[in-house]
């Protein structure tokens, strides 16, 4: 799939130091703020960028999924009822739910592939909301409604942080290769005209079904990393909020781009776990306006969320990721200058 | 179980709560016809259109099948500023930056009715309420009956719109050609605003209803949207009789569902009649062939 020439390539481009950089920025980051809570927020921002990662390459291909939590559910269930009842380690068993998860998504891929946008948005969300049924339904297998305590994968802390982090740089890593080769080329086509990809014999199924099969095994991936982080899974795994978590990620961050969803997991996931510190000052001042809600931070923050997810759209169509890449040719030119 | 009264009450239900649904779905398939857009936040407009209506009905103390009309204008109007703040920028683009646009819309609209209402369910007192017809075993509630009436007299009154009138006409000539309408002197823009604005006094109207007949929370919109959608895929993108036929069969197997498979099916079910469609039929039911 991937030959010599690409990776000697990859070497010396910008993408390459800027990998760099960030491997070794967030090797070190954690040690710099030994908290326990700063680690925690790091190992999520990993596990999404994972999980961002697989719903930007499906998007790559021009098939936007509104169910992506089918597949971290299904990926999480797996492996932590694998490792209960069968005790395989979790460490095996996060492969065995990803390749669960791509199993499940090769079939849901293959009713998918023949629809267009608005049509594949309902039936993933479609799936995501039978997934949640059946896994109820069958509760005394999966014990879903409850929810169970997970297996231990790493020991939580710097040792999970690793990994994860691990984890986070070889999707990437993978998804950008992909992207270079011809796979990822044919993907671009579907993306920006698929009758005119047809025409020039590219079997557009067989191409949609394989962004679809890639996707949900990293997705599956993230959610067995997510059930064994947060030590606990039940059907809550399947909401919509998870479904959409991603696609604002890639969206602010940069759709269609290697970085954007790992800069959109970073600005996402920081939002929600450091904005809630400021509730407590916020009520005093909100809390007249809005006497309906005990709790003005949380509907605030989606509030300002959606705003910004409409502003994104609307002007910056390349994410943050654009606006970044912007300052910084400016900042070097007036270096160079 | 299975006796002829709880047949024909599942039917009955089936087809009032499908009447609702059948008032979604239009607008919503009205601005798709025209607009080639689709609005994700539709279901967001009924509930907002819910709580215009509770407003209206608890604080100013009208009657609350007269909040109808409240809701509808007040929705019509976050509908304009909708459709001219934000779809109109990205009509036209790729697909998928309309979904993008419809999902930041319902994290707003959402948040904006905890905020303004609290996240505590509500509910609409009709006037009839606890009031209904006897015929032989069955109990109908005035509630439902008056909700068809409506949804029939409002469905009326927009087929005579679009096929009787000249607004109409332009709708149905932007609808099949856009560019080819604005030679002829259409104003396409106004014409989208129009539509937009119409669907969504659609849906605010079908949230009152909605508030009548069932509580209602700041987060019921997703659902109804979903089903909204189901319908006119069943029923064929942009037809309006598909949307109404749609409606009321699904309206009839989501309580079938309910009562025969238990109440965990009531959403589920949608897909699985939409996904089994789309796998046979990648356009919809009654969608046109090719590409």
């Amino acid at each position: 799939m991937f030959n010599k020439k690409q990776i000697i390539s990859l070497k010396g481009s910008r993408k390459f130091r800027f990998l760099v950089i960030a491997i070794v920025f967030s090797s070190l980051i954690p040690l710099l703020l030994n908290d326990p809570f700063m680690i925690h927020v790091l190992t999520l921002i990993a596990i999404f960028a994972v999980y961002t990662s697989s719903w930007n390459l499906l998007a790559n291909s021009g098939q936007g999924s509104l169910g992506h939590a089918a597949f971290l559910g299904i990926g999480g269930f797996t492996s932590s009822l694998l490792a209960i009842n069968l005790g395989i380690p979790p460490i095996i068993g996060i492969f065995i739910g990803a390749s669960f998860s791509a199993g499940i998504g090769f079939l849901i891929g293959l009713t998918c592939v023949r629809l267009e946008a608005w049509f594949l948005a309902m039936v993933t969300f479609g799936f995501s909301v039978i997934a949640e049924t059946l896994v109820s339904q069958f509760d005394d297998v999966t014990h879903g409604v409850m929810g169970f305590r997970t297996p231990l994968l790493m020991p939580s802390g710097l040792p999970f942080y690793y990994f994860a982090l691990l984890m986070a740089i070889i999707t990437v890593i993978i998804i950008y290769l992909l992207m270079k080769s011809k796979i990822g080329l044919a993907f671009r086509a579907l993306k920006e005209n698929s009758s005119e990809a047809r025409m020039i014999g590219i079997n557009i199924a067989k191409y949609k079904l394989y962004a679809f099969v890639i996707s949900t095994f990293f997705a599956g991936l993230a959610g067995s990393l997510y059930a064994h982080f947060l030590r606990y899974i039940n059907v809550a795994v399947f909401s919509a909020d998870n479904s959409f978590k991603p696609l604002m990620m890639a969206v602010i961050g940069g759709l269609g781009t290697i970085e954007g969803p790992v800069i959109g997991s970073i600005i996402l996931v920081s939002i929600d776990s450091f904005l809630p510190n400021i509730d407590k000052y916020l009520q005093p001042v909100m809390s007249p306006l809005f006497s309906a809600v005990s709790n003005v931070g949380p509907p605030l923050r989606l509030l300002g969320l959606g705003l910004f997810l409409l502003l994104v759209v609307i002007f910056f169509p390349k994410g943050v990721a654009s606006i970044i890449k912007r300052l910084y040719n400016y900042l070097l030119k007036q270096f160079r200058e | 179980m299975l006796d002829a009264t709880t047949i024909i009450l599942t039917l009955i239900w089936g087809v009032a709560i499908g009447s609702i649904y059948v008032l979604l779905a239009t607008g919503l398939n009205l601005i798709f016809g025209v607009m080639k857009l689709v609005n994700f936040a539709h279901g967001q407009l009924l509930m907002i259109g819910a709580y215009i209506g509770f407003t209206v009905w608890s604080i100013f103390g009208v009657n609350a099948y007269l909040a109808i009309f409240f809701a509808m204008a007040s929705v019509a109007i976050i509908g304009i500023l909708v459709e001219r703040f934000s779809f109109r920028r990205v009509l036209g683009e790729e697909k998928l930056n309309e979904i993008f646009v419809s999902l930041g819309l319902i994290l707003l609209f959402d948040n904006v009715a905890v905020l303004l209402w609290g996240e505590k369910s509500k509910r609409i007192i009709s006037p009839f309420e606890n009031m209904s017809v006897l015929i032989g075993e069955l109990s109908i509630s005035y509630d439902w009956l008056i909700a068809m009436a409506i949804v029939v007299v409002m469905l009326i009154s927009l087929i005579f719109l679009i096929k009787k009138t000249k607004i109409g006409l332009a709708m149905r000539a932007t609808s099949q050609r856009q560019e080819a309408s604005m030679l002829m002197g259409i104003n396409v823009e106004r014409i989208y605003i129009l539509t937009f604005a119409i669907g969504a006094a659609m849906a605010g109207a079908a949230g009152v209803l909605f508030g009548i007949i069932f509580p209602f929370n700041p987060y019921i919109g997703a659902l109804p949207t979903i089903k909204a959608f189901a319908i006119i895929i069943l029923g064929g993108l942009g037809s309006i009789p598909g949307a109404i036929i749609g409606g009321l069969l699904y309206g009839i197997a989501e309580q079938s569902a309910v009562i025969f498979l238990g109440g965990i099916w009531r959403n589920a079910i949608a897909f699985t009649v939409l996904i089994i469609v789309l796998i046979f039929r990648p356009k919809g039911l009654f969608g046109e062939k090719g590409e």
